[in-house]
């Protein structure tokens, strides 16, 4: 006994005593020089979701060993999404941290309404990296994130869509407006739904916005006015249609991954994805039918892009910036919207770039079976401000699951 | 200060330090994050998170809810371990028998894993369903009920009963065995008693009785289940974890003190369950063992 509490006394002792790395580098005047200088030899711990087997390997077959090769950085990858990352953020500073335990996060437009909103990020930053001058800041779905201009703060590292994804062998003409959705579903009841989660409420913002008057119709910040009256349209239509959704709109998939499956296993008929390229990925994969097919509808779908953003508590942002270029370099960007390795969306402008890599890019081996990039962007609703989600996730449970 | 009373003061303190320290300082934690006193979003001082979780009907359906899956899943439970207990007794005592070690392969599967097996065998697509609409007794899968994501929980039901039968077996047969329940049902039976009566004033008082602080534990457990619920439940309503864990986690950042105030409601109502169950005197009566009551008297 007295042994074990010499072990926990030292365990203690040890953990209150936990070396105080150097964090005195004044990184915001620094030059990109002195950037690599400070990051090298250093180690990032990187949180990001690790739910695709492709977005992993991607990651710890080409951006892990390019950056150990580049600048010897211990790049090391942790599993949490959204919430995990605000909740450990939120319980450093609730501590009076110093140090954080995460060093880069990779987030979208909710979270980072939720990091803005608990002064997690550091920033801004992203203007230091040589290789931002190739992204396309420009473009409403880059430099916006959810209606809130990204300021430095996060940095742009891919870009996607939301499409429905439906069995061309089940499903000979897909829905391409409400009413047809509904009609649709009144005939074949029990084989649409969508998810209780991030996915599901893309969609209903989808939805939202056709009834508001179409894409732009609700930017710029929450209005409580427009909500209450384009909403009450909303539930009224969608409670309508709830008799015909999977297991009468009683309840849903919990998140998009159990859809999938029940898309998969041929239960549903319609399954749903952000990034537009997930059917080649799936049908790859052998987890999808090779009749699956992606579109977009005529009212619409949300595309946005997910990004890099650095914790304010970092100690190693340096390093986290090295990486970060590194993530935007016209290489990395390209090999990741390779179809065959993830086939995420590049978030460079490509006519800024040097001819060679321009050709690289225009020469990409097309999708097979998700519709081209071209073709759905001019159907590409601009994300709208987080509070709309959060009201249509609380009324979702009010009007809907009951 | 003697070496002994050195260890038991050392024993209490590491107790303390395992147990008693951190489950209440995370129920102070969260019970001043639920009145708005920490939490760096929170304004200061207020009871509002508190009325609005307790005018919540969905608080108190969730607790509803999961009281009658987890009294469901454990009455269920008990009548298949006594059944197992007292039919295959035998190959249970035996350790290399076939039976126990089928018996003791679900305790090897974690919950989630447990809950996407019952997804697999239950669902419309799944394979019961397949089976059949093969013999075909329904014209498509799409005709088999709804036995996950349904109203009644029963796959979360399913799920829980074969997780907790084999712990409940393995108990039983150990109280069977340890009691002497053989010897006393002979005696019983001896004196005139019918196997009927052995079994219905020896046998179930004796092991129930001894497994009762064990039993109502596990009531809690299933009470507080996480995994199961959130793969084969329902929106609504929901298991009291998957409700705190939404409002924690979701979209809404100003809906943390709602789900610390519902964690602290949850800890109050196990924490009275656990002192009726500990200390209050029909308890501390069964530290006294049945048999031994019944040979002194």
């Amino acid at each position: 006994m007295k042994k074990l509490i010499y072990v926990i006394l030292a365990m203690l002792l040890l953990a209150c005593g936990k070396e105080q790395k150097e964090t005195s580098f004044a990184i915001a005047s620094a030059s990109w020089d002195e950037i690599i200088k400070q990051g090298q030899n250093q180690s990032v711990n990187l949180m990001m979701w690790t739910g695709d087997t492709k977005i992993n390997a991607y990651m710890n077959s080409y951006i892990r060993p390019l950056v150990k090769e580049k600048y010897n950085i211990d790049l090391t990858i942790s599993s949490g999404q959204g919430n995990t990352i605000v909740q450990i953020l939120m319980a450093e500073l609730q501590a009076n941290k110093t140090e954080s335990d995460l060093d880069m996060v990779w987030i979208n437009g909710e979270t980072f309404y939720q990091l803005q909103q608990i002064k997690g990020l550091y920033g801004p930053w992203t203007s230091k990296l040589p290789n931002a001058e190739f992204i396309d800041f420009d473009n409403k779905f880059i430099g916006m994130d959810f209606q809130q201009p990204i300021a430095g703060y996060e940095l742009p590292w891919g870009n996607v869509q939301m499409t429905i994804i439906y069995n061309s062998e089940k499903v000979k003409t897909p829905p391409m407006t409400r009413e047809a959705l509904y009609k649709f579903a009144k005939e074949n009841p029990g084989k649409f739904t969508w998810d209780n989660h991030f996915t599901g409420l893309t969609f209903l913002k989808a939805l939202l916005i056709d009834i508001a008057g179409g894409n732009g119709s609700l930017n710029g910040d929450f209005d409580e006015k427009k909500y209450q009256k384009y909403s009450s349209e909303l539930w009224s239509y969608l409670t309508t249609l709830k008799p015909y959704l999977w297991k009468n709109g009683e309840t849903f998939p919990e998140a998009v991954a159990p859809m999938h499956q029940l898309f998969a296993s041929g239960e549903l008929w319609f399954t749903m994805s952000n990034n537009d390229a997930e059917v080649d990925n799936k049908i790859a994969e052998g987890i999808f039918p090779e009749t699956t097919r992606a579109y977009v509808p005529k009212y619409g779908t949300i595309q946005n892009s997910h990004y890099m953003g650095i914790s304010k508590m970092s100690i190693n942002k340096a390093a986290a910036m090295v990486v970060a270029n590194e993530m935007i370099s016209a290489e990395a960007q390209l090999k990741k919207q390779d179809p065959s390795v993830w086939g995420d969306g590049t978030v460079l402008d490509t006519k800024k770039l040097p001819s060679l890599l321009k050709a690289k890019f225009n020469n990409q081996p097309n999708r097979k079976y998700a519709p081209k990039r071209s073709e759905i962007t001019q159907r590409a609703l601009q994300e709208i401000n987080p509070e709309y989600m959060i009201r249509l996730a609380e009324d979702f449970r009010k009007y809907m699951i009951k | 200060m003697n070496a002994n009373h050195f260890n038991i003061l050392s024993n209490k303190i590491v107790f303390l330090m395992l147990t008693i320290l951190p489950v209440g300082g995370g129920f102070v934690y969260a019970f001043l994050y639920s009145i708005g006193t920490i939490g760096i979003l929170n304004n200061g001082f207020t009871l509002s998170h508190w009325v609005n979780v307790l005018t919540d009907t969905s608080f108190w359906f969730s607790l509803g809810y999961s009281f009658y899956i987890a009294i469901v899943s454990v009455s269920i439970s008990i009548l298949l371990a006594l059944t197992i207990v007292l039919f295959w007794k035998k190959s249970l005592v035996s350790n290399n028998s076939i039976v126990s070690y089928l018996l003791y392969i679900p305790l090897c599967f974690p919950a989630i894993v447990v809950a996407l097996f019952s997804f697999q065998v239950w669902s419309k697509s799944g394979l019961i369903s397949r089976i059949v609409s093969h013999l075909g007794i329904l014209t498509e899968i799409t005709s088999f009920p709804d036995l996950t994501n349904d109203t009644y929980g029963f796959s979360i039901l399913y799920s829980c009963i074969l997780m907790i039968t084999p712990f409940f077996a393995i108990l039983f047969s150990n109280l069977y065995k340890q009691e002497q329940i053989d010897h006393l049902k002979n005696i019983a039976m001896s004196l005139g008693a019918t196997k009927t009566q052995a079994l219905f004033k020896i046998v179930l008082p004796v092991i129930l009785k001894k497994a009762k602080i064990t039993i109502s534990l596990f009531i809690v457990f299933v009470m507080s289940s996480y995994e199961i619920p959130l793969l084969l439940g329902r929106q609504n309503p929901q298991m009291i974890s998957v409700l705190a864990i939404q409002k924690l986690q979701r979209f809404n950042l100003n809906d943390i003190p709602q789900a610390y105030a519902i964690a602290c409601l949850y800890m109050i109502f196990i924490g009275l369950i656990l002192y009726f169950l500990f200390f209050s005197k029909s308890s501390t009566q069964l530290s006294v063992s049945p048999l031994k009551r019944n040979f002194d008297d």
